[in-house]
């Protein structure tokens, strides 16, 4: 708080001090009182006044001040209620109080609604659950009954399966509880695990998935890692250019400090001005727009769940030629343990 | 024939693996009522249970721990729950595999099949018209000479042999290799296969592999 704000908020009561002073000596003028007895109690008059103002002033500044100075300092504002010491004067009180009660009420509301979100987090997560159960009995009469159709049935049936865990790791990612878990995993088996559930839909465009130097461990969550590839390779399979075979492949590289796991489709790459968005929600880009119709969600969640995990996602790609993304694992002895 | 036994709750599953598990030429009968569930399965002394991690009532991994208090047998766990912890657990209580909702039929029956033959030890057929084959050298050898084989040359020619003389499908083939971690498309197969045959031929078995139209492949 500034003293010339002080003063200035003060001024009608400046401008009265003054006219009372005025009046008095204008009385005791007519009065005839003594000189000296005039000046003397012009004098205590405004002495007190600059007392009882210096008083206020440190009072006000000190708590406005440190009021202010925590305020900055804090990285939730919202918190400025527990931070503050209740002032000796009344006005300094009454804040107080109403900060109290507002952040009281806050509290309140801000508990409410994560409640229910995370109902309806338990209630998605029951809710893939569920949807499962018919589409494990469907890819199984398809299965039974071999024909035609039921190809085609099959690719229906994996998309839909896609788009469900798509849900399930958006909700998963936006939420801020810890849910997975991190240790060893073989990149080969989590690797062979995603191709045999792509393998249908793999073999149905005729992509050959390579894979080299897979002989590798690295720390994550094993269910996330799977999402995060199935998510690549629907895109790959999404954006096959139609000018030769396509490929895929993945390959990993070993570091003192940390493992990078390649993936590298030969589809028809992203423009260049498209790179620096394609990990932000919603974005479609030009690719999006033609041909395939594109949510821009899956490489969305993709970079948030890298993020959680504490791994670094980055992409590179040259348009018509080829898309590659990098996935960087560090090395961190803490997450270990037998 | 091996007799599978599955404890799963969904109807529509339920009767979708009896049939496929039928079709793949295996014995299968299933929980109906899940009172009791760990006596009635010991007692229909199944070769191998596929069990549902989520049953009604009772949980699957307590079946588990009951069935394996009183008798040896193979278990492959159906897990729904999409985390790491379920699978971690299931072996964790002595599963001896397990596999993730929804899953690709044609896996489900692979794992089944090497689960089995890892618990009966059968030795798969080493030898095919005084040709021997070492797996791990990739090599069939004959008094004459020894051919090399691919690691996809010699999949597909195991999968062949171990079914000497039956209609092994495309698809058969294709899932093996996808199990080894050969992540091929059906050209590649088809190439595969081709130099296979020539390969065998070169060893004097002229016309080992016999194709049938659409069906796939035989093992003469």
């Amino acid at each position: 708080m500034k003293i010339t704000e002080f003063f200035k908020d003060r001024i009608f009561l400046y401008i009265s001090y003054a006219a009372a002073l005025g009046i008095i000596l204008l009385f005791m003028n007519a009065f005839h009182a003594d000189a000296q007895l005039i000046i003397i109690s012009a004098a205590i008059f405004i002495i007190m006044i600059i007392v009882t103002e210096a008083w206020e002033i440190i009072r006000k500044k000190t708590f406005y001040d440190d009021l202010k100075n925590k305020l900055d300092g804090l990285d939730r504002k919202y918190l400025i209620s527990e931070m503050t010491e209740i002032p000796d004067f009344a006005e300094g009180k009454f804040i107080c109080e109403i900060f109290r009660e507002t952040n009281k009420s806050m509290c309140e509301n801000i508990a409410a609604y994560r409640r229910n979100s995370a109902e309806f987090r338990e209630f998605i997560e029951m809710w893939v659950h569920e949807i499962k159960l018919p589409v494990s009995s469907l890819l199984l009469m398809c299965h039974n009954n071999r024909s035609e159709i039921n190809e085609k049935f099959l690719e229906q049936l994996i998309r839909i399966d896609g788009y469900t865990d798509t849900v399930l790791y958006y909700s998963r990612s936006e939420n801020a509880e810890k849910d997975y878990l991190i240790k060893e995993i073989s990149l080969q088996r989590t690797v062979s695990n995603i191709a045999v559930k792509n393998r249908e839909i793999l073999l149905l465009h005729n992509i050959s998935l390579q894979t080299e130097g897979l002989e590798k461990n690295v720390l994550t969550d094993g269910k996330w890692l799977e999402f995060i590839l199935g998510q690549l390779i629907s895109n790959s399979i999404k954006f096959i250019s139609p000018l030769r075979e396509p490929e895929i492949l993945i390959s990993a590289e070993e570091f003192s400090d940390k493992t990078i796991l390649k993936y590298r489709d030969n589809g028809i790459g992203i423009p260049e001005s498209d790179i620096p968005y394609i990990f932000e929600k919603s974005f479609t880009g030009e690719n999006g727009r033609n041909g395939t119709r594109s949510t821009g969600m899956g490489l969305y969640i993709v970079k948030n769940l890298c993020s959680r995990l504490g791994h670094k996602i980055s992409v590179n790609s040259q348009k018509g030629r080829f898309t590659e993304f990098e996935i960087i694992f560090e090395k961190n002895d803490f997450y270990k343990f037998d | 024939m091996n007799k599978i036994y599955i404890a799963e709750d969904d109807r529509s599953i339920r009767e979708e693996l009896l049939q496929l598990l039928k079709n793949a030429g295996y014995a299968a009968e299933a929980l109906t009522d899940f009172q009791d569930p760990a006596e009635k399965i010991i007692s229909a002394a199944p070769d191998l249970i596929l069990l549902d991690i989520n049953l009604p009532e009772i949980n699957g991994e307590l079946i588990l721990k009951e069935i394996r208090r009183k008798i040896d047998v193979p278990v492959i766990m159906v897990t729904s729950r999409n985390s790491a912890t379920d699978e971690a657990l299931s072996l964790s209580y002595g599963a001896d595999d397990y596999i993730t909702k929804p899953y690709d039929p044609t896996i489900l029956l692979l794992r089944i099949s090497a689960v089995l033959k890892r618990s009966s030890n059968k030795a798969s057929n080493r030898t095919y018209n005084g040709l021997r084959i070492n797996p791990a050298k990739g090599a069939l050898i004959s008094e004459k000479s020894e051919i090399i084989l691919t690691k996809n040359e010699m999949i597909i020619f195991q999968l062949l042999l171990d079914r000497q003389g039956e209609i092994v499908t495309r698809d058969e083939l294709m899932t093996a290799l996808w199990d080894n971690n050969e992540f091929i498309n059906d050209n590649a197969l088809t190439v595969n296969i081709s130099r296979l045959r020539v390969k065998l031929s070169d060893a004097g078995q002229e016309n080992a592999i016999e194709t049938r139209k659409k069906q796939g492949y035989i093992l003469k």
